[in-house]
């Protein structure tokens, strides 16, 4: 099996780690903003949906345990090429221009990348690993919200969501080798327009709880 | 019309590889803007050497953009500022009085300065014995109209292969990868009948050439393909990604 | 003394097929002791190096650039003949043949013209499996245009890169004979000298340009393909490093030069417009198949091009050539085109170029059809120029493109020093007086990948060589002799810079041995390149040192050996006591005119031997023979 390691292991076999795992997480966000839109239902809609989730018992186990596997391939390898990349080119330009190919998504990758991955971490450790004892996952998601410093935090980080996905999500189209004349312009647009929905979808929920919620 | 213009130049002077370099500013009075780049260069290398200073290293050949010997980055810009055009084609015109130029050499681990802004670029030709060739000997090619290619293919197969070799792409890429290089040699030999029978051990061994060379990994930024004085588009990149999980998955190549 | 090109006998047809069954066979077993010298990448030598070492046979190549891929073969834009006759219009290998050899104006030899003819179809062949992207019709099958005035369409092409597709192939095929470990490569080298050991050459001298290190390389046979010698003249549509050193130091160790005064000026390239110009730009002669060449009637008249009125504009080419108008051949067009600036009648900036106008084609077939036809030229005209050609005629003016002359070489491309082969622009065999269209890229590919193989192997068989190696006395004694020479260049410390003298000599060559000479001019350029050469080095400053990369050396060194050599293309003009092809003395012309060649006295190569310093070069001829073609006077009026 070593032809699978030369494969995996090659600058390309990575950047398909990194397509695969990048795309999967675009799934996941779809169907983590299909449960977020539930907030808009209400404490007892939201509840009734965590519940329900919970129910599914060892699949959420695997989901999670998939998506934590998923997550740091996508980091380790992310890292890997990003110091590959910063060591070819051990003198740097002394004034840097684009030619018109860059975008603020595919030139910040690894910037927003690390955000989004101190996001996750902060983002797990209050809502996920939270102390459910006294409180529903409603109360605690509507707390926080409700705090201006973690409302603006939230806010911030699902712009960088945003930027992130803009790039990675018709990237990860070109990395699989899908890119045709015919339907390269409409991936891209649907890229962007994945980034709106995903800044837009998540980003518009606290703003919601904060202002037309109570705590 | 026969304008001329005044310049200030930010040069980067390194006497050879493996010194430290830096950058020494120079006037180029009186250019004429229908000079080439090259042309001002040598203007301003002339009067170094009457005032017995040693003139700016450049390499330069063919200078209609057609060799791929010539380039530096200018103002950041590979080739300078114009889409679609080698250094030695870009004119002053394109530039106005009283402008700062910073001219640095190509920076990439893989092209190592040889002096100035002249680079080692070695390492292309390595990526291309990796396997951009066809293995045919003289003598063994059958009659030419016997292998017929569409129109299509043959169109695209060009657009590829039209590729000079100046190693702008790498130079613009943030992250210093050759995939727009090995994807052009990759795409202009996969899309012909002729390319087909070596394609999956081509696609295979140049990828493992240039993780082997020290060039970086691609991140689709496109930068490259902005840059490409010959416009080369990464749909040869997506085609080179398709060969080469065709190579590893499908074929028996290894 | 009369020279042998060694053209085997028999019928044309059957000449080249008989030598080759003449030719003894190196065992395969041995090729691979047999060490072989190329220098030169370019289509000659990058196709000479990869089929050597396809048969086996240990090379080393060498390259002046920083990979094989950049040689000048790549600018070449028109494309390459083949005798394939796909378009059914009536082409033949004879047809070829005879059209090559009419174009040259009957100055070259029936044996090589013929056999070069005979290769070319397989020239395509192998190019199309090699994966050069031809153009090719909606069918799939390959597409043909016809070029340089041919009556048939028999020109491949890829775009408007042939040079580059077929270079790009050549050279993938070199790298893979370097990965097979069957061919070593130099980039970065310079050739300064041939080494020839008990007459018979047997390695080079060259210089790392990186290091400056003086490098020595033995061999059992060299072969230089380092392209002409365009350069000489300062500007013209040759490369940056294009040079006639590697040429001109073999014939200084007794290689005969053959018809030096031989060079083809090319009648559409982008006039000069300044003091500080490098090189000119060559614009596709296709233009003139719908463009109309003019100037204003009246000399001096310094309007803009759209306020001459009709009567007052001279369309020169359709008032003397009226049957072939714009469409005349090269030498003609450029001679015409420098025969009105010459009377005050050019235009631009200069007053050296003339109008080449679409406007009556704009209008007849609408700028749409002239764009697609002509768009990517226009653009390059724009680009360089920066004038629109849609809306203000294009400026054109001759410039020098290619040299017919080379080193003497006989029929299997050996030059008169044993051992020495040269192939491509290199040598004088194949075009006469002046070369047609989209044949350059033929002959280097033939003398490449299918003449030198077999010669070489004729060669190696035919003699018993010893060894040796770069510690033997020849060896050294090239090599200081090479170090002695940049140590000469380094040390004159004056005040003129290498390009001054180079611009100077170029001006020289230009007005005195260029489109037009005369004996009076040619006598005094001679003079005068005495006098620049002393004065070069006398005043000549070459800065920075020999061990380091040192452009300004590398560029001294050429252009003191261009200053020689100027002297030998002069006395090859003076010698040649006709007008034909890409020579035209003005004392040997018709009333009219046009060029008087001299089928009795003149029907030779001139071939050059070096006397020594200071001593005049020793003429010899090599008389043509005509056996298959009658010589016909060319006229286009």
């Amino acid at each position: 099996m070593s032809w699978l390691f030369s494969f995996i292991w090659s600058s390309l076999g990575r950047k398909l780690l990194m397509a695969l795992t990048g795309f999967c997480f675009c799934m996941f966000l779809v169907m983590h903003l299909f449960g977020n839109l539930m907030l808009y239902g209400g404490r007892d809609a939201f509840n009734g949906y965590a519940e329900k989730l919970h129910q599914l018992g060892v699949l959420v186990t695997v989901f999670e345990l998939g998506l934590l596997t998923f997550g740091i391939i996508h980091v380790l390898t992310g890292s890997i090429l990003f110091y590959q990349n910063f060591a070819a080119r051990p003198v740097r330009y002394a004034v840097r221009a684009s030619g018109g190919g860059q975008t603020l998504g595919s030139a910040t990758m690894p910037y927003t990348g690390f955000l989004v991955l101190v996001f996750v971490v902060f983002h797990l450790i209050d809502f996920h690993f939270a102390d459910r004892t006294n409180a529903t996952i409603y109360d605690i998601v509507s707390t926080a919200f409700h705090d201006p410093f973690h409302l603006a935090t939230y806010i911030f980080v699902m712009i960088v969501v945003a930027v992130h996905v803009s790039h990675g999500f018709w990237s990860a189209f070109q990395t699989f080798g899908l890119n045709h004349v015919k339907y390269m312009p409409l991936i891209k647009g649907l890229s962007l327009a994945f980034a709106f929905v995903v800044g837009l979808g998540f980003g518009f929920i606290p703003i919601y709880i904060a202002l037309f919620r109570g705590q | 019309m026969k304008k001329s213009i005044d310049l200030t130049l930010k040069i980067w002077r390194q006497e050879r590889t493996g010194e430290k370099g830096r950058f020494e500013i120079y006037r180029a009075n009186t250019i004429s803007q229908d000079m080439s780049f090259l042309e001002m260069l040598d203007v301003v290398n002339e009067e170094l050497t009457k005032e017995g200073r040693e003139p700016i290293a450049f390499d330069n050949d063919c200078r209609e953009g057609i060799c791929g010997m010539c380039g530096a980055v200018v103002n950041g810009r590979p080739h300078g500022p114009e889409k679609g055009t080698t250094l030695c084609q870009l004119h002053m015109r394109h530039f106005s009085d009283g402008d700062t130029l910073v001219i640095e050499p190509w920076r990439s681990r893989a092209f190592p300065v040889i002096k100035d802004l002249v680079t080692d670029r070695i390492a292309l030709d390595h990526l291309i014995q990796a396997g951009g060739y066809i293995s045919v000997n003289v003598g063994s090619a059958p009659e030419a109209n016997s292998i017929p290619v569409s129109q299509h293919h043959s169109d695209k197969s060009m657009d590829a292969a039209a590729c000079i070799g100046c190693g702008a792409c790498i130079a613009a890429c943030p992250n210093g990868s050759a995939m727009l290089f090995i994807g052009a040699k990759i795409s202009h030999l996969a899309l012909l009948p002729q390319g087909k029978p070596e394609a999956a051990r081509r696609a295979i061994r140049m990828v493992k050439a240039m993780d082997q060379l020290g060039f970086g990994n691609c991140s689709n930024i496109t930068e490259c393909q902005a840059e490409c004085p010959k416009e080369i588009k990464i749909v040869n990149i997506a085609r080179l990604n398709r060969e080469y999980v065709k190579a590893y998955l499908v074929s028996e190549e290894k | 003394m009369e020279l042998d090109g060694h053209i085997p006998g028999g019928p044309l047809p059957e000449k080249w097929d008989r030598h080759r069954f003449e030719l003894k066979l190196v065992n395969p077993a041995n090729k691979r002791k047999f060490e072989l010298i190329v220098v030169g990448t370019g289509l000659a030598g990058g196709s000479a190096s990869a089929s050597l070492a396809e048969l086996g046979y240990s090379v080393k190549t060498f390259c002046i650039q920083d990979t094989p891929r950049r040689a000048h073969s790549i600018a070449a834009q028109g494309g390459i003949n083949a005798a394939k006759n796909y378009t059914n219009e009536g082409d033949s290998i004879w047809r070829l043949f005879y059209d090559t050899i009419k174009g040259g104006d009957f100055r070259a030899r029936e044996g090589n013209v013929y056999r070069l003819a005979q290769v070319s179809n397989a020239i395509i062949d192998h190019c199309v499996a090699q994966g050069v992207p031809f153009a090719r019709e909606y069918g799939g099958l390959l597409a043909n245009r016809s070029f340089g005035g041919a009556q048939v369409a028999r020109t491949f092409y890829a775009r408007g890169q042939t040079g580059q597709q077929l270079l790009l192939g050549a050279y993938s095929s070199l790298m893979r004979q370097v990965v097979a470990g069957r061919v070593k490569l130099f980039p970065r080298r310079e050739m300064l000298d041939l080494v020839v050991v008990k007459n018979r050459a047997r390695g080079i001298i060259t210089r790392n340009l990186i290091t400056g290190e003086i490098e020595s390389h033995s061999a059992h046979a060299v072969v230089l393909a380092t392209g002409g010698y365009g350069n000489v003249y300062f500007l013209s549509t040759n490369a940056m490093a294009s040079n006639a050193s590697a040429s001109y130091r073999c014939h200084k160790k007794g290689a005969y030069f053959a018809n030096p005064c031989f060079t083809q000026i090319h009648p559409t390239c982008i006039p000069v417009h300044g003091t500080y110009q490098s090189k000119l730009t060559l614009m596709s002669e296709s233009l003139r198949n719908d463009g109309r060449v003019w100037v204003p009637k009246n000399p001096g008249d310094r309007r803009l091009p759209g306020e001459i009125p009709e009567p007052e504009r001279d369309y020169y080419l359709e008032r003397i050539y009226p049957s072939f108008g714009n469409l005349v051949p090269r030498d003609v067009a450029s001679r015409a085109a420098k025969a009105q600036c010459d009377q005050g009648k050019g235009v631009g900036e200069t007053g050296l170029a003339v109008y080449l106008d679409f406007a009556d084609a704009i209008r007849r077939d609408g700028r749409q059809a002239i764009e697609k036809k002509y768009g990517n030229l226009f653009q390059m005209y724009e680009k360089i120029t920066g004038e629109d050609p849609y809306e203000v005629p294009m400026m054109i003016y001759p410039a020098v493109h290619y040299t017919m002359g080379g080193l003497w070489v006989d029929y299997n491309l050996m030059s008169t020093i044993p051992g020495l082969f040269v192939l491509g622009e290199a040598n004088f065999s194949d075009h006469g007086a002046n070369r047609l269209g989209a044949s350059a890229l033929m002959q280097g590919l033939a003398d490449g990948y299918f003449i030198i193989p077999y010669t070489m192997g004729g060669y190696l068989t035919s003699v018993s060589l010893e060894e040796v190696d770069a510690s033997c006395p020849d060896f050294r004694e090239a090599g200081l002799l090479a170090k002695e020479r940049i140590h000469r260049l380094l040390s004159v410390n004056g005040k003129r810079t290498v390009d001054e003298f180079h611009r100077k000599l170029g001006l020289i060559m230009w007005d005195y041995c260029g489109m037009s000479r005369s004996n009076a001019g040619l006598e005094k350029a001679k003079g005068i390149i005495q006098q620049l050469r002393s004065e070069f080095w006398e005043d000549v400053k070459v800065p920075g040192r020999n061990e380091s990369f040192n452009q300004s050396l590398e560029r001294a060194g050429r252009v003191a050996d261009f200053l020689e050599f100027a002297e030998l293309m002069v006395d090859d003009a003076l010698a040649r006591h006709e007008s034909c092809g890409g020579h035209f003395n003005e004392a040997y012309q018709t009333e009219e005119a046009e060029p008087l060649r001299d089928d009795q006295n003149c029907c030779h190569v001139a071939a050059w031997e070096y006397a020594g310093e200071g001593k005049a070069t020793v003429f010899h001829k090599e008389p043509l023979v005509f056996e298959n073609v009658s010589l016909a006077r060319r006229s286009y009026k």
